[in-house]
């Protein structure tokens, strides 16, 4: 009964309700969208991870985030190789250095991972494959997202690098994420080529490839009583944590997205307790009527709380479907790995709820004074 | 009572009735509701247009402090934050040409000094400026009481709206930069932009301790800063500043330098999309609910429009009263949207460290688009009144 008497309000009025339930529609893409941004910039952050083969990071114990990774000694690396649980243990070096051969004459500057070659390190087999290219010497090979002021990404171009001309080998599909606004693979050699003074026994990272069926935490553990004090290890859960919290709390990212976040489910709130009220104080002599002859406050607060939920239900699966639509949006523009979620469908699903109880509870207010004597009034 | 003939014009002679005045007033709680509904509208696009009219201007806040008319970069320099330097004796040849009055390099770093935490001893990246204490090239007043003291070698100056975690509010008594002890003499209020979370000033000569030029000799300049003589012509000046340095170096005035570094910034950031989406939500949103609120209130008042029309009201009265009526309600919503956002502007902008300021063209803009988005919705609502039928009321 509750059911049918809000099914006839709201349908009664077909063009108002179709206007809640666009505005509430607005309010939930909203939400998605900033969500969506909240998430994913501490995943455009962890952009190379997600991206490489591995179960353990080592790294320097002032290790702050990827772009940041600190310094250690290629020898830990070494130890690390002679523990039974390891398969591989993978150098990585990180520098920054001008690219020279922008349009316009511009010097952007250009993130270069130095690696070694021989190491399967990347989840895509295309890149892994073309990682022999870099056995020649200054060969690069660059990040097809790397941005139009580079200039053409072409195979063969020649460019200049810091004062070394090098030879584009290929191009790679991985994305920049926020390494830098271009990113190119050199082998070790040629890193340190490039970096004159860095040294081949200083490493930024080290990837560790454990053998099947260990347990990472396990090889965690042991590896941080072979290596000492000196390296940090981390395994790949921990490091999602670290560098989650680092872009949400040391970055103004959290308190952006996240203020969006509120004021978007407020607006939500506004718009579906806007529609509520209006329909109350519409329909109120035949509240009044409904008290008059005997339905008590309870089922007339029921039935203002099945409209508000009929309203934003009526809005959250298209809004679910067109946030699917922004985040391939997105998701082409950035190259981040936006991906909807069943966490966060269920998240925003629990706000919408939320959202339509607070309009109710708002308009609820309207409600008691549906008073039967005003009707003879 | 004969009525007159057009009704409407009569005001004009008998003074005013603010029909649309009484209309709005006479529903309190409607209004109450409504400004609510219209200013959480508003609240949100002040919210997006103020985030990203912050993000722009921490990254060109710097560029403003800049004390010349003139500046001498390499043109190969694509953003501001990017060490890109040029051999001093460059800036000597600018300094002269005739109608230079002065001069003076900035030196900077953005990716190679850290600052280490004296309270926890932890390590972080941070932005340093250096120039000579004699000639300071950053209009920054609270330096100017510290300079004596930053001739001494290893001496800095604090930024105390830094980034809460690098522990330069209340500035240290000493710090490190590198691994090399800094005694710190000063502090000045400055924040952190989207990539750099705090700043240090030091000396030219404590600059060239911690990063001496690779190749040896004097230390490169990141950025000429020049000052003409007065009563110089500033564009035969420049012209011949470019036509004395080599011609990997670009002149560039204030306004030049600061419009390629905010196309850089519009260029490379998904800022600008990010916020202006937020804004048009905010605008359909608000527009949705004024509608909804001029359309209940024509609705309800439809025999009192009505009986103006047979009283020989003309449509284009009703019209105006209505169209009145919704520019009354869009300042109902904004004005109260306007306060509440310049409370959340100082909060956010105190906790983020954000320059977040209420300025007169965010309020002209955000103002426009509340009035726009309620004629819109009043112009769409507004077909009722002319579709009133006197005979109907009755």
């Amino acid at each position: 009964m509750r059911f049918a008497l809000a099914w006839r309000i709201l349908t009664y009025d077909k063009g108002r309700t179709a206007l809640a339930v666009a505005g509430v529609f607005l309010a939930i893409v909203l939400v998605f969208v900033q969500l969506g941004f909240f998430i994913a910039v501490p995943q455009g952050g962890m952009l190379l991870y997600d991206r490489t083969r591995f179960d353990l990071l080592i790294a320097s114990t002032s290790y702050e985030y990827q772009v940041q990774p600190g310094e250690f000694p290629l020898s830990r690396l070494d130890r690390a190789k002679t523990a039974p649980e390891v398969a591989l243990a993978a150098p990585l070096y990180f520098g920054s250095a001008k690219w020279r051969s922008g349009e316009d004459g511009k010097a952007p500057d250009v993130f270069v991972i130095g690696l070694d070659p021989r190491d399967r390190i990347f989840a895509s087999a295309d890149i892994n494959l073309q990682l022999s290219v870099l056995d020649r010497t200054n060969t690069v090979l660059v990040d097809s997202m790397t941005r139009s002021m580079f200039g053409p990404l072409t195979t063969g171009r020649t460019v200049e690098i810091d004062d070394d001309k090098v030879k584009i080998g290929g191009n790679y599909v991985l994305g920049t994420g926020f390494m830098g606004l271009g990113v190119i693979l050199v082998s070790a050699q040629n890193f340190v080529h490039l970096f004159p003074y860095r040294q081949l026994d200083q490493i930024n990272l080290g990837l560790i490839q454990l053998k099947p069926g260990v347990d990472p935490d396990h090889a965690a553990a042991s590896l941080r009583a072979l290596l000492g004090g000196d390296t940090r290890i981390f395994t790949r859960p921990e490091l999602e944590t670290h560098e989650t919290a680092y872009w949400t709390t040391r970055t103004s990212v959290g308190l952006l997205f996240g203020s969006g976040l509120i004021i978007s489910f407020i607006v939500g709130v506004m718009v579906v307790y806007q529609i509520l009220a209006t329909q109350v104080s519409r329909q109120l002599p035949q509240f009044a009527t409904l008290k008059a002859v005997g339905y008590g406050d309870r089922f007339l607060n029921g039935t203002v709380i099945i409209m508000a939920l009929l309203i934003v239900l009526a809005g959250f699966f298209p809004a679910l479907a067109a946030a699917l639509g922004v985040y391939a949006v997105i998701r082409e523009e950035t190259l981040l790995p936006v991906e909807m979620s069943g966490t966060r469908i269920a998240a925003v699903f629990v706000a919408t709820l939320a959202m339509a109880a607070a309009s109710a509870l708002l308009s609820m207010s309207s409600l008691r004074r549906a008073d039967p004597a005003d009707l003879f009034g | 009572m004969i009525a007159t003939l057009r009704p409407g014009r009569e005001r004009r002679f008998f003074g005013f009735v603010p029909l649309a005045w009484r209309n709005l007033l006479a529903n309190k709680p409607r209004l109450l509701r409504s400004s609510g509904g219209i200013g959480f509208a508003v609240l949100l696009m002040l919210m997006q247009l103020g985030f990203e009219r912050a993000f722009f201007n921490a990254s060109l806040e710097v560029i403003r402090l800049l004390d010349g008319d003139i500046l001498l970069q390499r043109a190969s320099k694509y953003r501001f934050a990017t060490k890109d330097p040029f051999p001093g004796r460059d800036l000597e040849a600018a300094r002269a040409v005739p109608g230079v009055a002065s001069a003076w390099p900035l030196y900077a770093a953005w990716h190679e000094l850290f600052w280490r935490n004296p309270a926890d001893g932890e390590n972080f990246l941070v932005r340093v400026f250096a120039f000579d204490p004699d000639h300071p090239v950053l209009s920054l007043p609270e330096l100017d009481a510290n300079l004596k003291d930053l001739r001494d070698l290893d001496t800095a100056i604090v930024d105390r709206r830094a980034r809460r975690f690098l522990g330069m509010d209340p500035p240290p008594p000493a710090a490190e930069l590198n691994g090399s002890k800094i005694k710190i003499i000063g502090s000045f209020a400055f924040g952190p932009d989207f990539e750099n979370d705090g700043t240090v000033v030091i000396g030219d000569r404590t600059f060239a301790k911690l990063l001496p030029n690779p190749l040896g000799g004097p230390l490169d300049v990141e950025l000429g800063v020049i000052k003409l003589a007065s009563g110089s012509n500033p564009i035969a000046v420049k012209q011949a500043i470019t036509a004395a340095v080599p011609t990997d170096l670009a002149v560039l005035t204030k306004a030049q330098l600061l419009e390629l570094e905010r196309k850089f910034q519009a260029d490379v950031s998904s800022a600008g999309p990010i916020f202006a989406m937020g804004t048009l939500v905010g605008f359909v949103v608000g527009m949705l609910i004024s509608y909804q609120i001029i359309y209940t209130d024509l609705a309800e008042q439809q025999p009192q429009y009505a009986t103006m029309k047979a009283m020989g009201y003309r449509t284009r009265y009703l019209v105006q009263v209505v169209l009145e009526q919704a520019i009354l309600s869009a300042l109902a919503g904004w004005i109260p949207a306007w306060l509440v956002s310049i409370l959340l502007f100082r909060i956010v902008g105190a906790v983020a460290l954000l320059p977040l300021h209420m300025t007169m063209e965010l309020a002209f803009i955000s103002l426009l688009l509340t009035l726009f988005m309620c004629l819109i919705s009043a112009i769409l609502a507004v077909r009722r009144v002319i579709s009133t039928d006197p005979a109907e009321v009755f």
